[in-house]
């Protein structure tokens, strides 16, 4: 398995805050997986419901380009 | 029907096409055929680069071009019967003549610097050679032998080497003679001079040599009555090489020696001198010229002393550079991706070969957009539609499709023929004698459009006019989709029936095209009932200059192009008819699903129907020509929204699209069936700011992609608020797309500032 990637930094800390819970978001593990293929990477995820947030210019940049290589595998 | 995504781990692949296939299809692409003077001459030379380099002054690299093909280039310039000058296409104008290569070959070894340097280091062959004869087939030979490495010897009669190029090349003016002299005395050959060319020499010098070359009248001498094999130049009793019988000619001597030099090496290195000689000769050229364009002209007549560097200039810049590029006058595509069919052909077909890996064809496969245009424009009937179909149905059938290139337009089809859909006899009749079907565009871009065409048809036709709002099914065609299209096909097919296959108008050529072939009744456009009818009332009557846009869906339908010129005429405009229009129109770049899978050649090919009249007002038949042409800034207007007096939506977005549909079915319900249909209101506000719908826009997400993402937050509660920008981010996965919305809320409802998308899905570990 890979080293997680980090491809997102919450500056400053505690800016995110889980709607539903009310705590700040943290740096967690998680799953990106597209066409059959898994990329662990380290998103912001709240403590307490697990709600994964993918910030825009992760989705539109890293996200967008990964998804258009495997989608001419 | 739902599209789930593929997996990159199925390695499946299915041929494109058999070997013959490809060929054959290949083979009809001529761009790379040799220009007509290569191919008629026989050494080989490329006579238009050739003209290339005269025409801009650069003689040295024309003349290092002859000393490639002859070890005597001014031999050959100044006794070459020249056949490509009389293969020139320019020769074919009316009062033109020919391209003068032999004057522009004497002037290129006149005023091109000769080649410096020794060149690159060559061992001698341990292979030797011998050649006797003094005739110019034996003197080139030993020069090719000689240039080739085998130490080579000749043997002759004359004195000296004067007299030997002399006798060989009497046509040469003393100063040619003395070149050729010094050329021939600076190559490392080794000659004999005054020998007798005795029975005895011939006996004493082939026991030591590999190689032996004989001139015809020794040749008689030896082993008279020996005729040497016509494309060996070997005579198998004598065991040498000489020229065939009947040969003349300097250009047939330089040939012969060129031909005597590749059975020389097959001899050397033990092999059938008769196998794998590569092509010789000259060849016939299938290359087509367009000459519609090129002039007249005569050639620039060669002083006494040869042309000066301006004269041979002149007379080679009068070269038309003979080349095949019709398709890519046209295609807007093809300039793209700057390939001719032929190269693309090959690598879209190996682009389906590729088990794992990158499949670098697949966006350029997916551009095109299946208009038809170069099977129009090509000379021969280049298909690059059907090949381009082909490979995307193949695709699809390999499960190697990417999804995302097409799902939404795919769902579009299908949303217009479920939530769309609408297949109404006309009220007061079971039966119908017709059935209008605007087309999805209609409905989406012109709904009016749409309303006015429909009730102009239900009072001035007999018989009852049913309606039908859908897709035809072009988009799941042009995806390769077959198993949506046979749906699609199946309901289409039974709503007709269930209205007593009604005779179709339709209102859209590509509708007409792929209506005709599921339907037993037939099928018109709405121009020609409009002919027939006359125009109503409320036909606009200003008419101006203006241009006819031509869709692709009335390629090669000359019927539906005449009456569509004729309604323009009546609505009293002034058609200006360009190379491009009718059959050779290019597509406005919503064939083909182009504008979702490259929205950059979508646009290139829009900008390109635009350049043949700049600035005046487009006319289309087609209202996504309409729409694509609106986009890239034209004043595009549908025929129909002239003869109804409606305009149509200026270049609506992807959600205004789908509810000028929906509205388009509930308002016709309403006024013509009295069916009223609530639309259930949302329960809360939802307001887009100007920048979330641009965006929304660009990255193809619809209103009911955010109300569903919102009614989802509603229920779980799920966001993350940004301290800083106070913005609440929330998403939903709705099909293979996670949407995100960023939003501010108050006690009514919500405000959607920016809005996102991806097609990954993303757990916790």
């Amino acid at each position: 398995m890979p080293e997680d990637k980090n491809y997102y930094v919450i500056d400053p800390q505690g800016k995110l805050i889980c709607h539903k819970c009310g705590v700040p978001l943290v740096k967690g593990d998680a799953v990106f997986g597209y066409l059959d293929n898994a990329f662990p990477v380290q998103l912001p995820v709240c403590p307490r419901c697990g709600f994964v947030y993918v910030p825009e210019e992760l989705a539109m940049g890293k996200v967008l380009s990964v998804e258009k290589v495997l989608e001419d595998k | 029907m739902d599209f789930t995504e593929r997996s990159t781990r199925i390695y499946r692949t299915k041929q494109l096409y058999t070997k013959d296939e490809l060929e054959s299809r290949e083979s009809l692409c001529v761009h790379e055929q040799p220009a007509f003077c290569t191919a008629a001459c026989p050494m080989k030379l490329d006579a238009r680069e050739f003209a290339r380099l005269c025409a801009g002054g650069d003689f040295t690299a024309a003349r290092a071009m002859l000393e490639r093909i002859t070890p005597f280039p001014l031999i050959l310039a100044c006794g070459c019967s020249a056949p490509c000058a009389g293969r020139c296409r320019l020769g074919e104008l009316p009062g033109g003549e020919g391209l003068d290569f032999p004057a522009l070959e004497r002037a290129a070894m006149r005023l091109g610097s000769p080649q410096t340097g020794r060149g690159l280091l060559k061992f001698k062959k341990k292979k030797t050679a011998a050649v006797f004869g003094s005739e110019l087939f034996t003197l080139a030979a030993a020069a090719e032998l000689a240039r080739k490495s085998y130490p080579t010897s000749l043997y002759v009669r004359e004195s000296d080497a004067r007299s030997l190029v002399a006798a060989c090349a009497p046509f040469l003016c003393p100063e040619d003679l003395d070149a050729e002299t010094a050329r021939l005395l600076a190559m490392d050959l080794d000659v004999h001079y005054s020998c007798a060319l005795t029975p005895e020499l011939f006996e004493r010098e082939s026991a030591s040599r590999d190689l032996l070359c004989v001139s015809r009248e020794y040749l008689a001498l030896l082993s008279p009555g020996e005729e040497p094999d016509s494309v060996t130049l070997l005579c198998p009793g004598l065991g040498a090489l000489a020229r065939p019988a009947g040969g003349s000619g300097v250009l047939g001597a330089l040939c012969d020696a060129r031909r005597a030099g590749v059975s020389a090496d097959r001899l050397a290195q033990g092999m059938d001198p008769a196998t794998l000689r590569g092509e010789e000769g000259a060849v016939e050229s299938r290359l087509y010229t367009d000459l519609s364009s090129a002039e007249a002209s005569r050639r620039v007549s060669e002083p006494e002393g040869g042309y000066s560097a301006g004269e041979a200039r002149d007379e080679a810049a009068r070269c038309i550079q003979c080349e095949c590029v019709e398709c890519l006058k046209g295609c807007a595509y093809l300039r793209h991706y700057d390939k001719f069919p032929r190269i693309l052909t090959r690598e879209i077909y190996n682009n389906a070969g590729i088990i794992m890996g990158d499949h670098m064809m697949n966006k350029a496969l997916n551009s095109c957009a299946l208009c038809g245009q170069c099977t129009v424009v090509c000379p021969n009937g280049y298909d690059m539609a059907e090949i381009c179909l082909s490979a995307r149905e193949n695709m699809v059938a390999t499960g190697k499709m990417s999804l995302a290139v097409h799902e939404f337009a795919l769902y579009d089809q299908i949303f217009s023929n479920t939530e769309g859909f609408l297949a109404r006899p006309q009220p007061g009749h079971e039966r119908c004698k017709y059935l209008f079907f605007p087309g999805c565009q209609a409905a989406a871009i012109a709904p009016e459009v749409v309303i006015k065409a429909y009730s102009d048809l239900c009072r001035r036709l007999e018989g009852g006019v049913a309606l039908m709002l859908g897709c035809c099914g072009a988009i799941s065609r042009w995806a390769g989709r077959g198993e949506l299209t046979g749906e699609t096909d199946e309901q289409l097919r039974s709503a007709l029936s269930a209205l007593g296959d009604p005779e179709i108008i339709a209102a859209c050529p590509t509708c007409a095209v792929n209506l005709r072939s599921l339907s037993s009744a037939p099928v018109r456009g709405i121009w020609n009932t409009l002919l027939e009818l006359g125009l109503p009332e409320t036909a606009s009557h200003a008419g101006a200059t203006a241009a006819l846009h031509d869709s692709c869906g009335a390629r090669g339908d000359a019927h539906t192009q005449s009456a569509v010129r004729e309604i323009v005429r009546r609505l009293g405009f002034a058609l200006g008819e360009g190379e491009w229009s009718g059959d050779r129109s290019p597509c406005c770049g919503y064939g083909g699903l182009v504008s979702y899978a490259n929205p950059d050649v979508a646009s290139e090919l829009a900008r390109s129907c635009l350049s043949t009249a700049p600035g005046q007002p487009q006319i289309t038949y087609c209202m996504a020509c309409r729409d694509r042409l609106a986009r890239e800034g034209a004043q595009s207007v549908h025929i129909l929204e002239l003869v109804y007096g409606a305009q149509a939506a200026q270049t609506p977005g992807i959600s205004e699209k789908r509810r000028n549909r929906l509205l388009l079915k509930q308002s016709l319900l309403r006024d013509i069936w009295g069916e009223d249909v609530k639309n259930e209101p949302l329960d809360f506000r939802l307001e887009i700011t100007g920048e979330a719908r641009a965006l929304m826009e660009q990255r193809m997400i619809l209103d009911t992609d955010i109300t569903a993402v919102m009614r989802h937050y509603r229920e779980s509660g799920e966001a993350v608020l940004d301290a800083e920008s106070g913005l609440l981010s929330t998403r939903c996965r709705l099909g293979n797309v996670t949407f995100w919305v960023k939003f501010t809320e108050d006690a009514e409802g919500y405000t959607v500032h920016r809005a996102y998308s991806h097609r990954m899905t993303v757990e916790t570990r």
